[in-house]
């Protein structure tokens, strides 16, 4: 990437006149001058991201309980070791691409199939629409968790009362269940995601020109022709962008969802990466699991991206 | 495509959207109904209400403070909002300004944060915090949340298509560098700054995680966290649980009736977090 600045000649000093000395100083200045402005950034990302970022990878080779008083003891792989052969890793490995594969339907397939089915839809009235689709975006996950936990109580919730009593339905725990818990975290956070990719796909399918289209119809082509060969193919950067997201944050997204309303449970069929690092932090204490937890998933976080961002450039269609 | 007439396919798309309106809206609707029900109708499947009482709002009054806790989420927000706009503001104009030396390693290194999950480095995070004294402290809560580095590239990228003329212009009138940020860059990137100012304040008023983490004391903490509070004190007591659940979204929602289009565009134009 060829970075271009286009006001770079700012950084050589104006020819006013001044005395050489004061040039002088005023040079040096000018030559500090963007790492100035740069400071407040930089030791914000240095103290909060990076060097705990080292620490992190300090920590994994210790063990160590959170408490300041308490030495850490060195021991090597251990911990690397402990992890690797836990269940719950390989438990928490599955739902976070379960998570993911699951979420893709509420960010990807559902909103883009609604947007090609409604982008004819004008007037008035779309904006209203839009508002209101919209709306659960905002919703704080605390917020919508506890919604949700109202709707959907085995024997009190508006689902229960409203649809599975009047049509003699057995009753459901919908966080217990170890196979149900699941799909419905998904769910819920499909509920919260589906306006905003909706429209985010519909304003992919505004930016389209007209023009694409009305020319393919002139050369007789069929909607569904149309919808297929021009505007799926436009729609590709925005397409790959909501895979890769759901892909590499679809985990983090229930992150509070899960810690409100299942804890990880039943039996870890809720959990997932992000949860059980905070489990092995922040409950168990285990600061040495965490950390080595957080290292190797940091490591496999990293080589998906890169390779997500490899596959974007290679297969998206760019209108130019 | 014509949008006026109506055809059989605008009739399945108004149907869709119509479905899907209350499907988003549904929820949200069911949880101010029944914050707003009194005790004996909160199990009603009525959509409408047939009683109005305010009593789960007193309720929730008087048993956590969530005036405290609604104050220190705003507080905590705003100045979240105000200190990242002020760094990426910063940062974004050094970057689309100057070509110096490390000016590509910094603007990888402000790209990689992305990479790093949260979770990752929480716990050097929380060790520093507490070794700083700064659990429970508002401080505590808003100075990590400082580092991000989306609003620098946003930033960045607006300034770079800004005119060149004008900047030009000002630096043969001997404007310096600071002036020329704060009466040409800052006036001229007003719709960026407001969607970027939107996002930030929002997300800060619903951020969970490091509050969870770092405040514990119901009068110290945000209301998010109160509300999980709340439930595991409360349990099911649902109309007072809703009734907490609106007042800790209310903000958001009026910020939503009042700037309902540049929210909207605010949140399209940059993606999730």
């Amino acid at each position: 990437m060829a970075i271009e600045t286009p006001l770079s000649t700012a950084a050589r000093p104006s020819p006013q006149q001044a005395t050489a000395t004061r040039r002088t100083i005023w040079q040096r200045i000018r030559l500090i001058e963007p790492y100035l402005y740069l400071l407040p950034a930089f030791l914000a990302v240095g103290i909060w991201v990076y060097w705990p970022l080292i620490q992190t990878v300090e920590l994994s080779f210790y063990r160590w309980n959170l408490l300041p008083t308490r030495p850490k003891v060195p021991v090597g792989f251990e911990n690397y070791l402990q992890v690797l052969a836990l269940p719950e890793m390989g438990i928490a490995l599955r739902n976070t691409v379960l998570y993911a594969l699951g979420l893709l339907p509420f960010s990807v397939g559902l909103p883009l199939a609604l947007a090609l089915i409604t982008a004819g839809i004008g007037g008035p009235l779309r904006g209203v629409y839009r508002a209101v689709i919209f709306a659960p975006v905002l919703m704080a996950p605390v917020v919508v968790a506890v919604v949700w936990r109202w709707i959907l109580h085995p024997t009190q919730g508006l689902v229960y009362t409203a649809i599975q009593q009047p049509l003699g339905l057995p009753t459901v725990n919908w966080f217990r269940d170890s196979v149900l818990s699941l799909p419905v975290i998904v769910a819920i956070t499909g509920w919260g995601l589906l306006g905003f990719s909706f429209l985010i796909f519909s304003a992919g399918l505004a930016n389209i020109p007209k023009e694409y289209t009305e020319a393919a119809r002139i050369d007789g082509a069929t909607q569904w022709q149309i919808t297929r060969y021009v505007m799926l193919p436009l729609l590709t950067p925005t397409i790959s962008f909501m895979v890769i997201m759901t892909v590499l944050l679809g985990a983090q997204w229930v992150f509070p969802l899960v810690n409100v309303l299942t804890q990880g449970g039943p039996q870890d069929a809720t959990t997932n990466l992000y949860y059980i690092l905070w489990q092995f932090g922040f409950r168990s204490f285990n600061v040495g699991w965490s950390s080595a937890a957080a290292v190797l998933f940091f490591a496999g976080f990293g080589i998906i991206a890169f390779i997500a961002v490899r596959l974007i450039d290679r297969f998206s269609i760019y209108d130019s | 495509m014509t949008p006026k007439r109506l055809t059989a396919s605008s009739i399945f798309g108004h149907a869709v959207l119509v479905l899907l309106s209350l499907i988003s809206i549904g929820p949200i609707y069911w949880m101010f109904l029944s914050s707003l029900r009194p005790e004996n109708e909160i199990y009603s499947t009525n959509p409408l209400p047939s009683s109005i009482s305010l009593e789960n709002y007193i309720f929730v009054w008087q048993s956590i403070p969530i005036g405290n806790m609604l104050a220190n989420t705003f507080l905590m927000a705003a100045l979240i909002t105000i200190g990242q706009l002020m760094i990426c503001l910063l940062a974004g104009y050094a970057l689309a300004r100057w070509e110096f030396r490390g000016s590509r390693l910094f603007f990888f290194l402000f790209l990689g944060t992305w990479l790093i999950p949260f979770q990752v480095i929480m716990i050097p995070n929380y060790v520093l915090l507490s070794r700083l004294g700064w659990l429970n402290t508002l401080q505590g809560l808003v100075v990590p949340q400082l580092a991000t580095a989306f609003g620098i590239i946003l930033l960045r990228q607006h300034m770079k298509a800004f005119p060149r003329e004008l900047l030009d212009a000002a630096r043969i009138d001997g404007a310096g560098s600071w002036r020329v940020l704060w009466s040409i860059v800052v006036p001229n990137l007003r719709a960026p700054l407001a969607a970027l100012a939107i996002l930030y304040f929002i997300g800060g008023w619903n951020e969970y995680f490091w509050p969870l983490l770092v405040s514990n004391k119901p009068e110290q903490t945000v209301v998010q966290v109160g509300l999980q509070m709340f439930l595991t004190q409360e349990g099911n007591q649902w109309g007072a649980l809703m009734a907490a659940a609106a007042l800790a979204s209310l903000p958001v929602f009026v910020l939503y009736v009042i700037l309902q289009r540049q929210v909207v565009e605010a949140f399209l134009r940059s993606g999730l977090k």
